[in-house]
């Protein structure tokens, strides 16, 4: 059965994060925006998990935390708070009430879900649900080189799915001692914030495991990421050819 | 000097300002000198405000124009420009960036022994508006520029009375 988790917020910007970041894995998101909503969804749907802001409007989180610990039916339900404030005192006082951990904001969905695992263990969704297991086209394998060949159009969808697949990815390369990868942006339109983000992403996740990393682009696509700064300085290759001679 | 007096306030709210955008953002900021308000408030431009209140009371006030909140918004969403959606994405996106500088800094004040506490953000928007604070101990100005636009944060604290 998929867990539910929580997520009590007042910035939907903060609830959407979380739940991209919740989306590899066998989970139900439920969404609250306040202490009050938050309790009766708490009540209502009975979470595995809470994620918790402090600073929110109506009833806050640290309220909405006293409650719960206060009712025998939800006081076991382990929370974590993810909060822009970090003040010790307000640390401590609110990690002796009884929450599992204490998250400061800023931060990465990837920080977050590895401070719940610590916790809970997370089940990546089952391979005919899973919405990165559809997107195994994206990948091929070329001698002990794995080749991630981007679509047209990088929309945010394309984005989450890819981000998905290449996390089992990687987990499929660790496994079988694989260690170079190549991003292939050639057949992409249009170079957007969303295909930025995820060269990025991809990359990060690959130099976390260890992976090498060889992107290949078109002259015109090279020219537009030196535009954005943070692929400005990345460099490129303009074949598989070329990638995999510069291994 | 008071205990106030000696806070690396400027120090502390620039790395903390950097370090929100570059975690939620994957956008680098440099810092320099604050910008004329007129250069951000001379179309329309977005406040964002967030205030802290207990042993010191204060503000903190983030300015960019509604171009470069647009761009944040797209940046934090992980979504094209072009896909982001109305005033109130945008407005939520503001609030939560001065929401975590805010809440940053309300912690180091209460680590040195000023316990306050923050409010919820709001978010003062739209074209040929000004916003002033006054009566303030301490105030700071910091500029930041991204590769293509400037922002300014303006800091306020005093000792409560």
């Amino acid at each position: 059965m998929a867990l539910k988790v929580l997520t009590v917020d007042d910035s939907k910007t903060i609830r959407m994060i979380v739940k991209k970041a919740f989306q590899p894995f066998d989970c139900t998101l439920i969404e609250a925006e306040n202490g009050v909503e938050g309790l009766a969804a708490a009540t209502r749907e009975k979470p595995g998990l809470i994620i918790l802001d402090i600073t929110m409007p109506v009833m806050n989180g640290v309220e909405m935390l006293d409650r719960l610990k206060a009712d025998a039916d939800l006081k076991d339900i382990p929370v974590i708070m993810l909060t822009a404030e970090s003040g010790k005192d307000n640390v401590v006082n609110i990690v002796k009430k009884g929450v599992r951990d204490y998250m400061v904001k800023p931060f990465k969905g990837e920080d977050l879900i590895a401070r719940v695992r610590k916790i809970l263990p997370l089940a990546e969704r089952a391979a005919e649900e899973s919405p990165e297991a559809k997107p195994a086209k994206y990948f091929t394998q070329i001698d002990d080189i794995i080749v991630l060949t981007l679509p047209a159009k990088v929309t945010r969808p394309v984005t989450v799915e890819i981000e998905g697949s290449l996390q089992s990815k990687i987990k499929e390369m660790s496994e079988a001692s694989l260690k170079k990868l190549i991003l292939d942006m050639g057949g992409v339109t249009e170079t957007n914030v969303s295909l930025i983000k995820l060269i990025i992403s991809s990359i990060q996740q690959c130099q976390k495991s260890s992976i090498a990393v060889k992107l290949v682009a078109t002259p015109k696509q090279g020219e537009e990421l030196k535009g954005f700064q943070e692929t400005s300085a990345l460099s490129v290759t303009h074949s598989i050819e070329e990638a995999k001679t510069a291994f | 000097m008071t205990e106030l007096d000696r806070l690396d306030l400027k120090g502390f709210v620039t790395n903390s300002v950097q370090r929100v955008f570059q975690t939620m953002l994957s956008m680098s900021l440099t810092p320099g000198e604050p910008p004329p308000r007129e250069r951000i408030a001379d179309g329309r431009h977005i406040v964002g405000t967030v205030g802290f209140a207990g042993a010191v009371m204060g503000n903190v006030n983030l300015f960019v124009s509604l171009e470069f909140a647009r761009e944040m918004t797209s940046a934090m969403l992980g979504v094209p420009a072009e896909e982001v959606g109305g005033e109130e994405e945008v407005k939520d996106v503001v609030g939560e960036v001065c929401n975590m500088v805010g809440g940053d800094l309300k912690s180091r004040l209460c680590d040195a022994g000023f316990p306050c506490s923050l409010s919820i953000p709001t978010i003062t928007f739209g074209e040929h508006f000004h916003i002033e604070s006054k009566g303030w101990v301490r105030q700071e100005r910091l500029g930041f520029q991204n590769s293509r636009h400037p922002a300014l944060l303006e800091v306020y604290v005093k000792i409560s009375t």
